[in-house]
Parts: structure tokens; C-alpha cells; sequence
């Protein structure tokens, strides 16, 4: 049972960090409709950042929102340079996207090397409840998490600004004509997705270490975890990303450890074959494809 | 449509900028449905053709020939895939995978019986195409993006089954075959025959390529992939010209699985997965996909960039990706349609081209 928990809040802090990705993924993609395959590599960036600024002797708090504002900038500059300019061809946008992971990647390979980085656990505390041994940062790093997904929850669901996003995906015509800044909240919720990957990764480095391949390795588990859920569906890629912790920690327990990763390709392909939509109903994807 | 409708509307207010903004719009424009002169085409394919079976006569080197090799192979595959992205507007990700199907298949039809090339390409193309088109079945369900996550899925599975296939598939390390059985009179084993081994079959896929684009077939592979729900109310059968297209796609790329684990004579999983994938995707895009010659300008600028730019690896990818975004911002079309688009801003001369000026500066 002790083990159980333990393996529960392990899975869980893993889990977070997925979350993360696919939150950024499920927004970017499914409301902004831009199919952005460098996203990993923000959130490597975003590690990477964290990694240099705790090595410079910051805080790693600090560092955590000074990398989540860098990724954020660095979405920023990828929207109005790049994306701005496909929205109307998505699959020129997808092929870009490419391009951009591919220079992230290199020229962090460039500026420092291509081996992996950590740091030490910036909390370094065992909490001890009921005679289970909880490591104090990943119960942060879920804490955290969970309070991104309830602003994020919210911010679409029940603000005005929210409102205003689900109607331009509705109807983006109409949505102008009602005096929406429609292309401003495309690049509002490009950067929102961008600081989401900057800290996931600062947390993703809190765990395991991470090297400049990790982005690409994330990435289509973000995609995953957006498409089971339904695109544009926050509560969605809760749900994606415990599903798909589910699947791993069950396939590492009791399956063939070989065939781990197969498990959860299977499943996203079978979900997407027989629920297009994703399990609590998503926009279904951009519409101009 | 081509982006840059929007900019030469609002041109009213400076007629200077205007012409040059206009004169941009013509060479960014996307003119792959206009036809050049019957000529051209002729002239083009002969150069084409003279210049490819010159290569080896050339005296460039040996690397010079494996990377040609690498290309025409590559761009064989390309055409399966620009003919479904292209033409019916289906993308996919996991291309590369499709041609592993094919190399795998011959190889171990070559493993297990002791067939050679010519005896297991036939079972490869046809495996290569069933495999083809049973991904595509859930392109019928979903959406052109869900298509793109799922061919990627295949793709990382495909690794993964090969990867613990054990002997069969020889496991992490790959399979390996013997060379190519020599035809009367020529004997694979020299590259520069290779050589014209693979041009020949980039030559069919090629010629195959123009046939169906000029067909009826291809007319309506376009037609569904401008409007699909119109294509069906006409009477089109969508569902099986998907499939169809998906098929012929996978015979293409098994030919071109085949050509490459016989030119390099041993395979592993890691050739067939997600990266070489993604690099076929850029390539078809990079060259143009809706261009006879696309796909096959694609694999040599990919291919023979490095060495062009005789950057170090990191470098030279780095170096890669801007080259990629910028001709995926300046020339949407690919670079098949900069290189059309530039011979009509020479010669002038080109219908549609008059009509877009006229409409740029009404």
C-alpha cells in the first residue's frame, strides 16, 4: 500500500509535467489552430534556461517564472514572425514548426552542448505522512500544476476574455464583426501556451534530467494527451494526461517493459479512430485543413 | 489561393510600392494548375533526363554518386507521397515507415527464402500498399491533422515492433542482404550501374506521376482535395479514391524501400522512424508537392545541401531550418513553384499571369 502511494505521487509529478505540455498543445492547436511541432522544444528551452539560471546560483522559483516569461517571449516572437503567416495554410505552418524544432534544438546543441543536464533537488525535503515518503518537489511540482490547470480552467470556461476565444474558434467571421480582436487572441493564446511549456520544462528539469533531444521525445505525447482528451478541452488533457500516466505506470508494473511506449501509441491511435473527437469532446481541429 | 491575394488588394495607396508588391504576389504566387507550353515541358524532361544519365560520366566521385543515389531514391518515395499530398491532399508523417515496410519485406523475403531484388519486389510493393492503405482507413473518420498524428503513431510503433522482433526482424541491429542479381551483362555491385538501376525506377515513378495528373483519375483526386463534400454530391466515390491514392502511394514507397536496403545492403529500425519520416514530409513541401519535378528538387536540395554548405553537422542543421523557413514564407508553393514562376516573370508570356497583374492593380 505505502508503495502504492508513493508509486501514485511518482506517476502523478510525471504526469503534471505531460499535463503541461498538453494543456499548451490543446490550446495552441485546438484554438488558435496552429499545429506547432517545436512546442517540445519550448519546453526544452524552457529546462534549459532553468538549468543555466539554478547553475548561475538563482533561486529555482524565480528561475521557474523567469524561463516560463522567456518561453513566452520566445512564443511571442515565433508567432508574429513565422505563424502569423500560415494561418491560412496550416500544413505550411506544421512543416515550419519543423524547421523551428530543428533550430531550437541546434542551436542549443550550440550554445552548450548536447549532453544531458540536471540539477539537484532544489527543495531537498522528504515529507514522511502516515509512514509513506513523499519527495517534497514532486508534490510541488503537482501542487503547481494543479493550480495552471484551475486558472486555466476558469480563464476559458468563465472570463469574458475565455468567452471571447471560444467564440472566434466558433465563428471567426462573426466573432470580428462583434468587435473581437480575433488575431490578437491567436497570439495571446500562443504565448499563454508557450509560458505553459518554459514551466513545464523548468519543472521537467526539477525531476529527471533532460537533454536537447527531450523536446522531441515529449512532444507527440503532448499531442497524445491534447487529441485523447479533445482539442481545445483543458479538462480534456487532465484527463489525457492521467490516462496516459495510467497506461505507462500500469504497462511498466505488469505488461512487457519492452513494449512500454507501444502501449500508449495504441491507445491514442484506437481513441482517435473511434472517438475523433477525443473523450470529452474537443473543436475537432482548425477548421481551414 | 495564394497568400498573397490579400496584400495586392490594398494596393491603392502607392502606386510604386504597389507594382513591387505586385511583381512579389506574381513570383510567390502558387500557378501549379496552369500548364506550361508543351514545348517547355518536353525541352524541361529531356534536359532533365540528359543531365541525370550524364551524372556518372561527369567524374564527380564516389560520394558524389551515393549521395545522387540517396536523392533519386529518396525522391521516388517522394512521389508517392507528393501524388497524396499533391493531388489529394492527404499528408502523412510516416512515410518513411511505408518504405520500411517495403525494405523489410524484402529483406526478409531474402533472410528467410533466398529471394533476391527481383523476385521479392513484387510481394514488397504490394505489402508496401496494403499497409498503405490499411493506415489510411481512419482517414475516412478523422480530419487531415488527426491523419498526420496517426501516421506518426504508426511510425513509432513500426520501430518499436521491428525493434523487438527478434531474429526475424533482426532486432536494434537491422537485417542484412546480399547484393543485387545481376541482369545479362550488368553487374549491380558498381555504383554507377546502381545508379542507373535506381534512375530507372525514378524515371516510372515520375512518368507514372505525370500520367495520373493528367488524367481523369487525377482530376478528380483534385477535385476532392479542393471540395469533398462537392466531390461526393457529383457522384465521386471519396471514400475509395482515398484509399486508392493512399495505395498507389504505399507501391511508390515500397519500390523506393526496396532500391534503398539494396544500395546500402543492410537496414535497421532507426532508418524508418519518426526523424526520416519528418524529413520526407519537409522535403515534398520544400520542393513543391503540386510540381512535376517538386518532389525530386525537394530530395536534392535537402539532400545535397550539407555539402553545398560544408557546414559541421550542428550547423548545417541549424543552417537547414532557416533555409526551410524561409522558403516555406517566401515561396508557399515550394521551390518548384519559384523556379515555374520565375520562368514566367522572364518570359512573360503566361495567361494567368496577366489576369493576377490586372487584378492587383484594379
Amino acid at each position: 500500500m505505502d508503495i502504492f502511494v508513493q508509486q501514485l505521487v511518482n506517476s502523478l509529478s510525471v504526469a503534471s509535467v505531460t499535463i503541461l505540455i498538453g494543456i499548451g498543445i490543446t490550446l495552441i492547436f485546438g484554438l488558435a489552430g496552429i499545429v506547432n511541432f517545436a512546442h517540445g522544444e519550448f519546453l526544452m528551452v524552457g529546462g534549459m534556461a532553468t538549468w543555466f539560471m539554478v547553475g548561475a546560483g538563482m533561486n529555482f522559483f524565480v528561475a521557474l517564472v523567469l524561463a516560463g516569461l522567456l518561453v513566452g517571449a520566445l512564443g511571442f516572437a515565433a508567432e508574429r514572425c513565422l505563424f502569423r503567416f500560415t494561418l491560412n495554410r496550416p500544413m505550411n505552418g506544421f512543416i515550419m514548426s519543423i524547421g523551428l524544432s530543428v533550430i531550437l534544438q541546434h542551436a542549443v546543441i550550440r550554445v552548450f552542448n548536447e549532453f544531458q543536464k540536471s540539477i539537484t533537488d532544489p527543495v531537498g525535503l522528504v515529507w514522511t505522512i502516515g509512514g509513506v515518503d513523499i519527495i517534497a518537489m514532486r508534490a510541488i511540482v503537482v501542487a503547481i500544476t494543479a493550480i495552471i490547470v484551475a486558472i486555466t480552467y476558469f480563464g476559458i470556461s468563465r472570463s469574458r476574455y475565455g468567452m471571447a476565444l471560444r467564440a472566434s474558434v466558433a465563428d471567426r467571421d462573426t466573432a470580428e464583426l462583434m468587435g473581437i480582436p480575433v488575431r490578437r487572441y491567436v497570439t495571446g493564446v500562443f504565448i499563454y501556451g508557450s509560458l505553459l511549456a518554459g514551466i513545464g520544462g523548468a519543472l521537467m528539469i526539477s525531476l529527471f534530467p533532460i537533454t536537447p533531444f527531450t523536446g522531441s521525445v515529449i512532444i507527440i505525447r503532448g499531442f497524445a494527451v491534447s487529441l485523447i482528451g479533445g482539442l481545445g478541452n483543458v479538462g480534456g488533457a487532465v484527463v489525457g494526461g492521467l490516462v496516459l500516466g495510467l497506461v505507462d505506470g500500469l504497462s511498466a508494473g505488469y505488461g512487457y517493459p519492452e513494449w512500454t511506449d507501444a502501449y500508449s501509441l495504441v491507445v491514442m491511435i484506437l481513441i482517435l479512430v473511434l472517438r475523433p473527437q477525443g473523450l470529452l469532446g474537443g473543436t475537432l481541429g482548425p477548421k481551414a485543413s | 489561393m495564394p497568400v498573397t491575394d490579400n496584400s495586392a488588394g490594398k494596393t491603392g495607396a502607392a502606386p510604386e510600392g504597389a507594382r513591387a508588391r505586385d511583381r512579389l504576389a506574381l513570383l510567390t504566387a502558387d500557378n501549379a494548375a496552369v500548364p506550361l507550353p508543351a514545348g517547355v515541358q518536353a525541352i524541361t524532361a529531356i534536359l532533365l533526363a540528359v543531365l541525370l544519365i550524364a551524372l556518372p560520366w561527369l567524374g564527380l566521385g564516389y560520394r558524389f554518386l551515393s549521395i545522387a543515389i540517396t536523392t533519386l531514391y529518396t525522391a521516388i518515395g517522394l512521389y508517392g507521397l507528393g501524388l497524396q499530398f499533391g493531388q489529394a491532399g492527404i499528408m502523412s508523417v510516416g512515410h518513411a515507415a511505408l518504405m520500411g515496410v517495403g525494405a523489410y519485406a524484402s529483406a526478409i523475403l531474402s533472410v528467410q527464402l533466398g529471394l533476391g531484388l527481383w523476385a521479392s519486389l513484387p510481394f514488397a510493393m504490394a505489402l508496401s500498399a496494403i499497409v498503405g492503405g490499411v493506415i489510411g482507413l481512419p482517414t475516412l473518420r478523422v480530419g487531415g491533422q488527426h491523419y498526420i498524428i496517426i501516421t506518426f503513431c504508426f511510425c513509432a510503433l513500426f520501430v518499436i515492433v521491428l525493434t523487438n522482433g527478434g531474429t526475424f526482424t533482426g532486432s536494434a541491429t537491422g537485417l542484412d542482404v546480399g547484393s543485387v542479381t545481376p541482369l545479362p551483362g550488368i553487374n549491380f555491385d558498381k555504383l554507377s550501374n546502381n545508379y542507373y538501376l535506381v534512375l530507372a525506377a525514378l524515371f516510372l515513378a515520375v512518368v507514372a506521376t505525370y500520367l495520373i495528373g493528367n488524367s481523369r483519375y487525377g482530376r478528380t483526386l483534385r477535385a476532392i482535395r479542393e471540395n469533398e463534400q462537392l466531390a461526393r454530391s457529383v457522384g465521386i466515390n471519396v471514400d475509395l479514391h482515398k484509399l486508392g491514392v493512399l495505395m498507389v502511394s504505399g507501391l511508390f514507397a515500397g519500390l523506393a524501400g526496396v532500391l534503398q536496403l539494396y544500395y546500402l545492403r543492410h537496414i535497421s529500425p532507426t532508418l524508418f522512424g519518426a526523424f526520416p519520416s519528418l524529413y520526407l514530409a519537409l522535403m515534398v513541401m520544400l520542393g513543391g508537392a503540386r510540381y512535376l519535378y517538386g518532389p525530386l528538387i525537394g530530395a536534392v536540395v535537402v539532400n545535397f545541401l550539407p555539402e553545398v554548405l560544408n557546414l559541421d553537422p550542428v550547423d548545417s542543421r541549424i543552417a537547414y531550418g532557416v533555409c526551410l523557413l524561409l522558403v516555406i514564407l517566401l515561396l508557399p508553393g515550394g521551390v518548384g513553384a519559384g523556379i515555374k514562376n520565375i520562368y514566367c516573370a522572364i518570359t512573360g508570356g503566361f495567361e494567368t499571369q496577366k489576369q493576377r497583374g490586372s487584378n492587383g492593380r484594379a
